[in-house]
């Protein structure tokens, strides 16, 4: 029998029938509500981020230009991380659901790559545009200018976000042709171009620095988003120079998805297994000495700790942790510098939140649930079993935080030492790096508990049950109250010179020293307990 | 030498009865094989025996250590293989075999020369570096077959070890399991290939929905299907599992 080729309109059906289909399985109300928490969280993020930003603009005197230079710098950051991602295959996430029943249905590739597109576009407005809203309506009314201006300064942003996810699906789609031998070469430049590009108006911040140096970031789709972005936010008048950014970005984003329509034209099926090749080669690469798990010689324990520490070196979760400890410490030492923590005794609080959070994002991984039946059927006391892993995951977590901690902490004590109100700087220190070694106990408790209950497992996944929702309420909760006494014990720190006759270095040991007992106390019962729960679960 | 008692072993998933009761015994040195359709029971009996699931229940013994009040001197004397194991992907294989080695208590002294030993008997030398993760799945269950006997157990319970294994190396598998009986080994082993279990098996074991409807010899399990005195494995498995419906 023979087939009537596919009209362009009988594409366009398949594409919208492929994404209704992939949203419906993506949507359920669980997904909703986990959209809108995350909204939630990343509003939270931004009024935080974007305060801290506006005081050390006003502290240090620095002028709109600075503004559009730290957006073009955070885009530029973000077009590098959706680079990257392309070339590790992810630009277009593929389920095996997707290889096993849509690559071997006649769907032309082309079909695919526009229903991914338009999955990807609609997730993204979903998801991106409230916080960017946001952002911009804060810009505007700290600038005075008119509050309409914020949406156009969102959609601009929006458009960027598009241009990067479908620059990174054309980087994905690319594996599968000749580029694919050269691809570290062709990462690294390209990487490295797009951030050298990003970066460079930083030498405007040099007096005397030549003016020509400031629209060069404006090549890329991160400058000119910036551009547009702030200019409009600003009340700039609309202009020729504005036009032609507008223009220029629309460019980006056509030329980005003609690209792509024009590289899906063949199966791209292969793409993943250019993945699959690449993670065997990883995988099969000689392990240096240095990063082996040695056992002569070594106590059970010591093995036990080992092989977590390997594990999570070779799984990358050590330098997931190193990199997400960087920025925060570049966050932390910009709020020191825009001086709230000298003029707000509660930010202390955000310290607390921010640094503790880790804990909780960290124990995500650690529970194995697969291979537990290695343990589980061997003789091993699984109390002792948890607590050994919680040692070998938390030892990183506060050699990475501790550095953060120091550098925010050692130059505010120095102001105030020997001042009542040093009482809570002195004890927040400390209780950042307990409130994140707690979260990360209740973390590994609620996960041995209730499986999938930790924070990555439930946002890494779009099917997850409203139950799972609840569950994370009431870890959070739970968390919340169980790091609850350190916190308040840094709020009421200061008042204590009048409540406890000590002369302040006893009072500050004492203070130190109920703090970490409590820690001490709560970890030793979480991880007995995470302990219990994997003896008594039969799923495991 | 490790032997399995077990007793009036009941197993409730909720309202769902997974095992009724059932009574069966593994002796010294016998490689007994459990077969029965899917959702059978088997599974859950095996995970009853090493101590991962708790029966409702019953008992269950091994080397007259009670699985539930002893359960540490249990594990030491059994090595399993589950349905589909699952291991630690970031390690190389050498490094998980001295993992499970240490946490199974092998000395140190001699733990080099059993992965040695055993990476020879699966041919696997060539892979003692090259990280798990990056192992076929056939690779894999080479793996955890090692892995199960690193600490030389006096009972072996395997669960469907033959899955995703090629015809060369499920002929050496079958081989393997045999030399093990002739070691004096214990061996209870799930299957759906009733040939290993026709050829290799000191006793069959026919489970179905939780109950156990048969248990003897080959030529007993004839006699009670009713089938001629040729008649193999299957036909006998057919002709009792269907009886039952």
């Amino acid at each position: 029998m023979k087939h009537a080729s596919p009209s362009p309109l009988g594409g366009w059906r398949i594409m919208f029938l492929l994404a209704r289909y992939w949203l419906k399985g993506r949507m359920t109300r669980a997904a909703l509500l986990w959209i809108l928490f995350g909204e939630g969280g990343a509003i939270v993020f931004i009024a935080f981020g974007s305060q801290t930003f506006l005081a050390f603009s006003s502290r240090f005197n620095v002028g709109g230009g600075f503004s559009e230079f730290a957006l073009s710098l955070l885009l530029a950051f973000i077009l590098v991380g959706l680079l990257q991602s392309g070339f590790s295959g992810s630009g277009l996430p593929v389920t095996t659901a997707d290889v096993d029943y849509v690559f071997t249905s006649p769907v032309r590739p082309r079909e695919i790559f526009g229903a991914k597109v338009l999955m990807n576009s609609l997730t993204t407005v979903l998801f991106s545009f409230p916080p960017m809203l946001f952002l911009y309506l804060e810009l505007a009314l700290h600038d005075g200018t008119s509050l309409w201006s914020a949406f156009p300064a969102g959609l601009a942003t929006l458009l960027f976000l598009l241009t990067g996810l479908i620059l990174s699906a054309d980087v994905t789609l690319s594996l599968s042709s000749g580029l694919a031998p050269r691809m570290k070469l062709l990462r690294n430049a390209l990487v490295v171009g797009v951030a050298a590009l990003g970066i460079l108006p930083v030498v405007l911040l040099i007096p005397g620095s030549p003016s020509y140096l400031g629209p060069v970031a404006e090549v890329l789709p991160s400058g000119l988003t910036a551009a547009i972005s702030v200019g409009v936010v600003n009340g700039s008048p609309w202009s020729l120079a504005l036009a032609a950014d507008v223009a220029l970005l629309f460019v980006w984003f056509a030329g980005s998805l003609s690209l792509g329509v024009r590289m899906s034209r063949r199966h791209f099926y292969e793409v993943l297994q250019v993945t699959d090749a690449e993670e065997s080669g990883l995988a099969t690469r000689s392990i240096g000495t240095g990063g082996r798990l040695l056992t002569s010689g070594r106590s059970l324990w010591r093995v036990v700790r080992d092989k977590e520490g390997v594990v999570m070196r070779r799984s990358k979760e050590l330098r997931g942790l190193l990199v997400s400890s960087l920025f925060l410490s570049v966050f932390m030492v910009i709020y020191a510098l825009a001086g709230t923590f000298q003029s707000s005794p509660t930010s202390f609080l955000f310290i607390l939140f921010l640094v503790g959070s880790f804990g909780s994002g960290n124990a995500s991984g650690w529970l194995e649930k697969e291979r537990l039946w290695i343990i589980k059927t061997s003789s091993l006391d699984l109390r002792r079993y948890v607590r050994e892993v919680y040692v070998a995951r938390v030892t990183p977590l506060l050699l990475f935080l501790t550095p953060v901690t120091l550098a925010v902490g050692i130059p505010l004590i120095w102001e105030k030492l020997g001042q009542p109100d040093s009482y809570p700087i002195l004890l927040a220190l400390p209780a950042a790096l307990e409130v994140a070694a707690v979260m990360m106990g209740g973390g590994m408790y609620f996960a041995s508990r209730n499986g999938q209950s930790t924070t990555d497992d439930i946002l890494s996944s779009q099917a997850q049950q409203l139950t799972d929702v609840k569950r994370f309420l009431y870890q959070t909760l739970v968390n919340l109250a169980l790091v609850s006494p350190i916190m308040g014990l840094v709020l009421v720190a200061a008042q204590t010179p009048a409540l406890i006759p000590l002369s302040p270095i006893p009072l500050a040991v004492t203070l130190f020293v109920a703090s970490g007992a409590y820690t001490y106390g709560i970890l030793l019962r979480l991880l007995n307990a995470s302990g219990d729960w994997i003896r008594k679960r039969e799923d495991l | 030498m490790g032997d399995i008692s077990i007793e009036a072993l009941t197993k409730n998933y909720g309202p769902l009865v997974a095992l009724n009761g059932v009574s069966m015994a593994v002796a010294p040195g016998e490689i007994v094989g459990l077969i029965g359709p899917n959702g059978a029971g088997k599974s859950t009996l095996m995970k009853i025996v090493v101590g991962i699931l708790r029966p409702t229940s019953g008992t269950v013994r091994v080397s007259g250590h009670d699985v539930v009040q002893e359960p540490e001197a249990a594990k030491k004397l059994i090595g399993y293989v589950p349905e589909n194991p699952s291991l630690y992907t970031a390690l190389t294989v050498s490094e998980f075999l001295r993992f499970v080695g240490k946490i199974r208590g092998v000395a140190d002294g001699e733990l080099e020369t059993r992965i040695a030993d055993s990476l020879r008997t699966f041919s696997l030398q060539d892979k003692a570096d090259a990280l798990v993760g990056s192992l076929s799945k056939g690779m894999k269950q080479k793996v955890a077959l090692t892995a199960a006997t690193l600490h030389n157990p006096d009972i072996l319970i395997l669960d469907e070890p033959l899955t995703a294994l090629d015809p060369k190396t499920q002929a050496f598998v079958h081989g393997w399991i045999s030399s093990q009986g002739k070691e004096g080994k214990t061996v209870l082993l799930s299957t759906h290939n009733l040939d290993i279990v026709q050829d290799y098996a000191t006793r069959i074991v026919i489970i179905d929905r939780g109950n156990v409807i048969a248990t003897g010899g080959l030529e007993s399990l004839r006699r009670l299907a009713d089938t001629k005195a040729d008649a193999r494995l299957d036909e006998v498995f057919l002709k009792l599992t269907e009886d039952l419906q």
